[in-house]
């Protein structure tokens, strides 16, 4: 086992080597640049997630939505776990969750929202977001944290945000429709669905298998 | 070149994260090396999903993992209130064992989950291994675990407060003493309900317990004797723990070293 583990990596710094030195052929495929334009963005992997392969992305959303519905619906027979013991308080973990917070979700919100001009877009900016959630839950308890968010309203927004995205995204990728608003409001979606989604899944493991 | 070096540096830091011992310092070497490997994609070109391995790998899986250490990384410390050794007031615990044990906690890079038990279920379950110390005024019996130095010097002592038989606190060391006929209570609480409402006459208990019935006011006119000298509290270890244990007394002989810990016994016993 371990020498198939030292082979894989060492084929993995091989291939990497290879990579570097540009001895790979390369593809015939159209210039990023000129799709990128295209659809009136200036990434081109905005471009081809939310545009030329927008398929794959809206399936792709409805394959976290429903890997979220099943963590939900596997869990519910569990029960919820009662009575946590005490945690004692760590005050530099709560202070820098406090100060950090704000600045987490105010570059998740600018990534997502610039997704469609340089890099970032809605999964990485629902990831940061979510990060910073999981952030809050380290210093202030998981369960203490649900209150504060109320869960129940989080999970109606996030529902809705997929069946915004699903609707509009057939809709755009029928007509074919190419305009940068579209990306704009995907990207904040995607952001949306992706950081409660997190959450939520987190918060359920949690909560039915006892406090963290 | 910074490529190779990047990729070098990811290799390193991933072999860093698989050979530490301690949980927190592989999920720290984990973090680092999804940081590097971040760096690794945006040197090839791949701004996009660095961004998303950075926000995913280094974020949201070092913050899961932390959630997880902090449950199965634990030190399980089982333990009965005992003012002012340990102690919860609110959502804080304190006390003079429950500094040592965070100084522990530190020293080994691990959480302390604190479980409230009677008296007696605190050495089966260091014998089962679900608890990995205990806590909260244990004069250890000789087959109870691996006792650390003695903290605290105690003694035990009955006290009689009316005619009746003589009660004491089940899996204490009062248990031994007890002359037939003797009744056992789960905790100091009941025992001394049972003493002031007259149930039973008297009391066989440490200094400790018998000072803060005192301090609250609870127990007046009682005769006070003693039953066994020589005895200390101290905090117990689980039997088979010898690293536990072997740290504990590190920890122990800083503190003593430093003069922290005769600080802390006079903060908080004066």
């Amino acid at each position: 086992m371990r020498w198939l583990a030292g082979a894989a990596t060492l084929s993995l710094v091989g291939l990497l080597l290879f990579s570097s030195l540009n001895l790979s052929p390369s593809l015939q495929a159209p210039e990023l640049e000129t799709m990128a334009g295209m659809y009136g963005v200036r990434n081109a992997v905005a471009a081809v997630v939310l545009g030329a392969r927008l398929w794959d992305t809206l399936f792709e959303v409805l394959v976290f939505a429903m890997a979220m519905v099943g963590v939900r619906i596997a869990l519910r027979p569990l029960g919820r776990a009662q009575g946590a013991p005490p945690v004692p308080e760590s005050h530099l973990l709560s202070q820098a969750a406090r100060l950090l917070w704000g600045p987490i979700a105010v570059f998740a919100l600018y990534l997502a929202a610039s997704g469609h001009l340089g890099p970032g877009g809605g999964f990485p900016a629902g990831a940061i977001l979510g990060s910073g959630l999981l952030l809050l839950a380290l210093a202030q308890g998981t369960e203490s944290l649900a209150q504060r968010v109320h869960e129940g309203a989080l999970e109606r927004l996030e529902y809705a945000a997929v069946a915004l995205l699903l609707c509009t995204g057939t809709a755009i990728a029928w007509a074919g429709t190419k305009s940068p608003s579209w990306f704009v409001a995907a990207n904040l979606l995607v952001g949306l669905e992706v950081a409660i989604g997190a959450w939520v899944v987190l918060h359920r493991f949690v909560a039915h298998r006892g406090e963290l | 070149m910074p490529l190779i070096l990047a990729s070098c540096l990811t290799l390193a830091l991933a072999a860093f994260a698989l050979t530490r011992r301690r949980l927190l310092w592989g999920v720290v070497g984990v973090g680092a090396h999804s940081l590097a490997l971040a760096g690794v994609f945006f040197l090839l070109s791949a701004p996009d999903v660095a961004l998303t391995e950075a926000a995913i790998g280094f974020g949201l899986v070092t913050f899961v993992y932390l959630l997880a250490i902090r449950r199965t990384g634990k030190l399980v410390v089982v333990a009965t209130p005992a003012y002012p050794l340990l102690y919860q007031q609110g959502e804080r615990i304190q006390g003079l064992e429950w500094e040592i044990l965070t100084r522990l906690g530190r020293h080994l890079h691990r959480d302390l989950e604190l479980i409230w038990t009677s008296r007696a279920e605190i050495a089966p379950l260091l014998r089962s291994g679900e608890a990995q110390l205990a806590a909260g005024g244990v004069i250890p019996r000789p087959d109870e675990g691996l006792p650390t130095r003695p903290l605290v010097p105690t003694r035990l002592v009955l006290v009689k407060a009316g005619p009746g038989r003589v009660g004491a606190i089940r899996g204490d060391r009062g248990e031994d003493h007890l002359p037939a006929g003797g009744q056992l209570f789960p905790g100091p609480e009941e025992l001394l309900q049972a003493l002031a409402q007259g149930r039973i006459g008297g009391a066989i208990v440490d200094l400790l317990r018998l000072r803060n019935w005192h301090l609250a006011g609870r127990l007046s006119g009682a005769e006070v004797t003693p039953v066994q000298e020589d005895l200390s509290f101290h905090l117990v270890v689980a039997p088979g723990e010898e690293e536990l244990a072997h740290a504990l007394e590190e920890v122990l002989g800083e503190m003593e070293k430093s003069g922290e810990l005769a600080e802390l016994i006079r903060r908080y016993l004066a």
